[in-house]
């Protein structure tokens, strides 16, 4: 795991709702899909997932449900509530918005050095 | 290794009090790392490695973990309110029941040689007896019940036990009451008759009438 985790930790609301606005699913689930999307690059610990969860699950964005597996394990999963899309909908743009004012300020100072 | 896994997850809530949320959280981390355990042995990891490298993944649990105690420190004050109620209202009705124990004998003592000594005034001090002894009859049997303050499964425990113990809990009520009235009644009656030589024979009918009581509790049940 890279510098740029700590980056990422802030935003582990809104990954953990975008995977859910696909399908429900449970911890472990979400956690692998994210490492295969990343390349390895990137894992939530177990603690800043479950913290999460239960965050999430407060704010009423999320809720969940014991899965009936025939294989013995038993795994609760969750599953986005219409307040967990909106919220998560609010996320998304503000992510956005901060993105484009980031690269702004960060590419202008490059090209100032560029310029030069 | 599971077990290892487990006894790991274990010692990290050791000091969590086990409601079943946490109980719950606890399966929940537990399947996750164990499924994530075998997708490292599958990887080609030693059991070994692989126990380690779940087990590093987890992370500072200290956040989550102080989460669920303020949980459940919150809703302990419900529970403790209410007993407090009861115990001061209890402590008002027990008085009032000694004092009409102690009174009882005001009748007889203040209508001696009148023409009512042998009417109103025993009707008077059965009647004070009767309510003093009803209302720690009734003060036993409102005592409220183990409500449950949060999830934990000690105490959904022993609200079973306490419900279960109902029975016998309304004959630990009458039992009590049954004693401190028998033993008005023999000192009265010794006093009244003078037959002292006779008259503790009042405690062992109270000792059949207490068997008798517990086995139609018993039978009930």
């Amino acid at each position: 795991m890279s510098i740029a985790s700590d980056l990422i930790r802030g935003h582990t609301d809104t990954i953990i709702l975008a995977h859910l606005t696909r399908e429900d699913s449970y911890g472990y689930k979400i956690n692998k899909d994210i490492q295969v999307k990343t390349n390895n690059n990137y894992e939530l610990k177990e603690a800043t997932l479950y913290t999460a969860f239960r965050r999430l699950e407060g704010a009423g964005y999320i809720c969940s449900y014991w899965g009936n597996e025939n294989t013995g394990a038993r795994r609760r999963y969750y599953t986005i509530t219409p307040e967990g899309r909106q919220a998560y909908d609010q996320m998304k743009k503000e992510w956005d918005e901060a993105k484009e004012l980031i690269d702004i300020l960060i590419k202008s100072g490059e090209e100032r050095q560029d310029g030069r | 290794m599971e077990d290892k896994l487990r006894a790991y997850m274990d010692h990290l809530f050791r000091d969590v009090k086990p409601t079943r949320k946490t109980v719950e959280l606890k399966e929940e981390i537990l399947q996750n790392l164990v499924d994530k355990y075998h997708d490292l042995l599958k990887e080609g990891k030693t059991e070994e490695a692989a126990y380690n490298i779940a087990v590093a993944t987890i992370g500072d649990m200290d956040e989550l973990l102080a989460g669920l105690q303020n949980e459940n420190t919150d809703m302990q004050p419900v529970y403790d309110e209410k007993m407090d109620k009861w115990r001061r209202k209890s402590a008002l009705r027990i008085s009032v029941a000694v004092a009409l124990y102690i009174m009882c004998l005001l009748p007889p003592i203040l209508m001696s040689g009148s023409a009512y000594e042998d009417s109103i005034a025993p009707a008077l001090m059965f009647s004070m007896i009767g309510v003093a002894t009803a209302i720690l009859i009734y003060n036993n049997l409102t005592k409220p019940y183990y409500h449950r303050a949060d999830d934990s499964i000690v105490d959904e425990f022993r609200e079973w036990q306490q419900q279960t113990d109902s029975a016998r809990r309304a004959f630990r009520a009458i039992s009590s009451a049954l004693w401190a009235l028998i033993v008005v009644i023999y000192i009265l009656i010794s006093f009244w008759t003078m037959a002292w030589h006779i008259t503790w024979v009042i405690f062992l009918i109270g000792v059949a009438v207490e068997g008798i009581l517990k086995a139609v509790f018993e039978l009930k049940r």
